[in-house]
């Protein structure tokens, strides 16, 4: 485990606990210790990335990934990737969409935001776990950059 | 009121026959009149030639009477070569005459009497000149002297003078028939012309009538076409946008049924793998296992030690032994059992769910009319059955009356391919499969693809339900999920066609896929 990946923490947006429970999971096998803070809704999620005053000025310090599924109770995951990559501080944050939508457009329109992994959810478990170790393995050589 | 046609046509079938009626009258009038004043030219040149031969006559008589005075004055002969030349033709003058009263027998009595004072007159005459050469002058002029000849030539004057009145009597008489039967003509040609007139303006009348009947009723119906085209046109975009809503709503409901799914599949893996572990563990250590093994001794020990010593220990170890093969069987028969279920259901699952994905990305997916080749685009989709087919000896033959369309390349295919890749799939076993696919138009600017194969065939209750999703028919012995043939019909409903089944159970199928041939219109007014 590299000393710079340590140091990041993943914020996994997912409403689904079981979703939420089975990636944690994989992500643990796959050898990645990050913290990992989890969101049921976008509402928390984005209060936690911004901050209570909301101008993102709180991540400029910290290293986060966002773990991003798209079909949130409150609000679609589409509008948090948006706010994260317009806000100066976040932009540079990477994010993973994890979602179940596999249309073309969507996928597409993610990436045009910004998005810098897109990863459908497989109801294969095989090929979900897979996935989700293969992004740990992401994870355990990425360099997340620090913003001011 | 409107004009029936059948009032119509025998309304104008009588005026027509009228018409000819009247013509045909004022023609046989005119015949018969025609005929009529030949028959009266010709007794008025009759009367003419009465009247000029009695003139002719009577100036002979006056000539021969003039030849003899001067004769039996002069005594010259000179005199008598008038009287001679007159003689001569008087014969000739009077069967002239009586030639020109054959026609009238009621004056014979005056001409018999005619001829004979002409013949006393001249007899009278003739005796005077043969007295006066034999030198008898003055017996001659006795015979004068006796007015026996003038009393004969005013005889004579008399008789041609009522022969010439009577003559006047026909001309006129015939002149006034003649004038009568030319009123009756004009009379016969204005009320012909009249009723010609009348029936003309009838039958125009009820043309126009007529006419102006049917091109209201024209007018209407292209009115009411107008507004059922509109209604149609609505109603297709009303059905456009359910059938859209439709789809959206498969297409949310299916993904939001895939959540909690990899949810179930998830944790059955994590199932799975907790219990290889606990397997693992129980294959490993069977015989030191503290429980089993403790049970074991126990039970030995209250044998051997006397079985007053602890028969409660013994009951117990037994109980617990018991309890361990329970233990034992669960998770080596049980779990995996119930976790092979729940596998094997989630599995199903997911095909279905894939399925309906499938249907409704397809009928969400934007459709692009292009002009396409038939016969390639059907070329192609045989051939790529066509190492199936030469397994059992089948093939198949292409029959195109149509060739082209304008549709969506992509739905076409995938029509023709699952169509074809059915034929294939359930054919007939030990028959080798002979397959016809035929092109020919149909009404209304449409065309219809039929795929007719030998094969198994479908039972008549069964051929709407192969449009079913997840429904299928006959024997279940090819692997498969009902997906095909809703599969298709979504495509060729999406292309505003329709697909319709025909077949015999034991005998073949024939499927006949009925699409327009111009998509750009339909999508057009789904688009409004």
């Amino acid at each position: 485990m590299s000393t710079e990946a340590k140091a990041v923490t993943i914020v996994m947006v997912e409403d689904d606990e079981g979703h939420a429970r089975l990636i944690e999971k994989n992500i643990r096998r796959a050898g990645v210790n990050n913290e990992i803070v989890p969101f049921t809704n976008g509402t928390e999620a984005l209060e936690y990335i911004f901050g209570p005053d909301g101008t993102g000025a709180v991540s400029g310090s910290r290293s986060l990934l966002v773990l991003l599924d798209l079909n949130l109770p409150d609000m679609t995951g589409i509008d948090i990737l948006e706010r994260v990559k317009n806000n100066h501080h976040t932009k540079l944050t990477p994010v993973v969409v994890l979602t179940t939508t596999d249309d073309a457009r969507e996928i597409q329109r993610c990436y045009d935001l910004g998005a810098n992994v897109y990863i459908t959810k497989p109801v294969d478990y095989e090929s979900f776990a897979n996935a989700i170790r293969q992004l740990g393995l992401f994870f355990s050589v990425m360099q997340v950059p620090e913003t001011d | 009121m409107p004009i029936s046609r059948k009032t119509y046509l025998s309304v104008t079938a009588l005026l027509l026959f009228l018409g000819l009626a009247a013509l045909l009258g004022i023609v046989a009038a005119s015949l018969v009149l025609v005929g009529h004043t030949q028959d009266q030219v010709e007794e008025i040149l009759a009367a003419r030639k009465v009247r000029s031969a009695a003139a002719d006559l009577l100036t002979l008589v006056q000539d021969m009477e003039t030849g003899q005075r001067g004769f039996l004055l002069t005594g010259e002969s000179i005199y008598l070569e008038p009287y001679r030349d007159a003689d001569a033709r008087l014969d000739e003058q009077l069967d002239e005459l009586s030639a020109a009263l054959a026609g009238s027998p009621e004056l014979a009595e005056v001409v018999d009497r005619l001829t004979a004072t002409l013949t006393a007159k001249i007899s009278e005459m003739n005796e005077t000149i043969a007295l006066y050469q034999e030198g008898q002058t003055e017996e001659a002029v006795a015979v004068i002297q006796t007015e026996r000849g003038n009393e004969l030539m005013q005889t004579l004057r008399t008789d041609l003078a009522r022969l010439r009145e009577a003559s006047e009597a026909r001309l006129g008489a015939t002149v006034t028939r003649q004038e009568r039967s030319a009123q009756f003509l004009r009379w016969v040609s204005i009320l012909g012309a009249a009723l010609v007139v009348l029936v003309v303006g009838v039958a125009g009348w009820l043309v126009l009538r007529y006419t102006r009947d049917l091109s209201g009723a024209r007018q209407e119906v292209e009115q009411l076409n107008s507004e059922l085209e509109e209604r149609v046109r609505d109603r297709t975009a009303e059905l456009g946008r359910a059938n859209d809503e439709i789809q959206r709503f498969a297409y949310i409901v299916t993904h939001d049924l895939r959540a909690p799914l990899v949810n179930i599949m998830g944790f059955t893996s994590e199932l799975e793998s907790s219990l290889e572990t606990l397997q693992t563990y129980l294959r490993k250590a069977p015989a030191s296992e503290p429980l089993a093994q403790a049970a074991a001794e126990n039970a030995g020990d209250g044998a051997g030690e006397g079985a007053a010593g602890q028969p409660a220990s013994g009951a117990e170890a037994a109980g617990t032994a018991t309890l361990a093969e329970d233990a034992r069987l669960a998770i080596e028969e049980d779990l995996p059992e119930a976790l092979g279920f729940i596998r094997s259901s989630t599995q199903r699952m997911d095909g279905l769910i894939n399925a309906i994905l499938k249907i409704s990305r397809d009928g969400r997916r934007p459709l692009k009319p292009e002009t396409l080749d038939l016969e390639e685009l059907l070329t192609v989709s045989a051939e790529s059955i066509q190492h199936q087919l030469s397994e059992s000896d089948g093939q198949v033959t292409l029959d195109l009356t149509v060739k082209s369309i304008v549709s969506d390349r992509l739905s076409l295919e995938q029509i023709v391919g699952n169509l074809l890749d059915n034929a294939v799939k359930y054919q007939k076993e030990g028959r080798p499969l002979e397959l016809t696919v035929s092109t020919r138009a149909a009404l209304g600017h449409r065309m219809v693809i039929e795929v007719r194969d030998n094969g198994r065939g479908i039972a008549p209750q069964d051929h709407e339900r192969v449009f079913e999703l997840f429904r299928r028919a006959g024997t279940q012995d090819k692997p498969g999920e009902g997906i095909g043939l809703a599969h298709v019909r979504t495509l060729v409903r999406s292309l505003g066609g329709d697909i319709t089944v025909e077949s015999e159970y034991g005998e073949g199928t024939s499927f006949f896929v009925e699409l327009p041939r111009d998509l750009r219109p339909i999508l057009g007014s789904r688009k409004k």
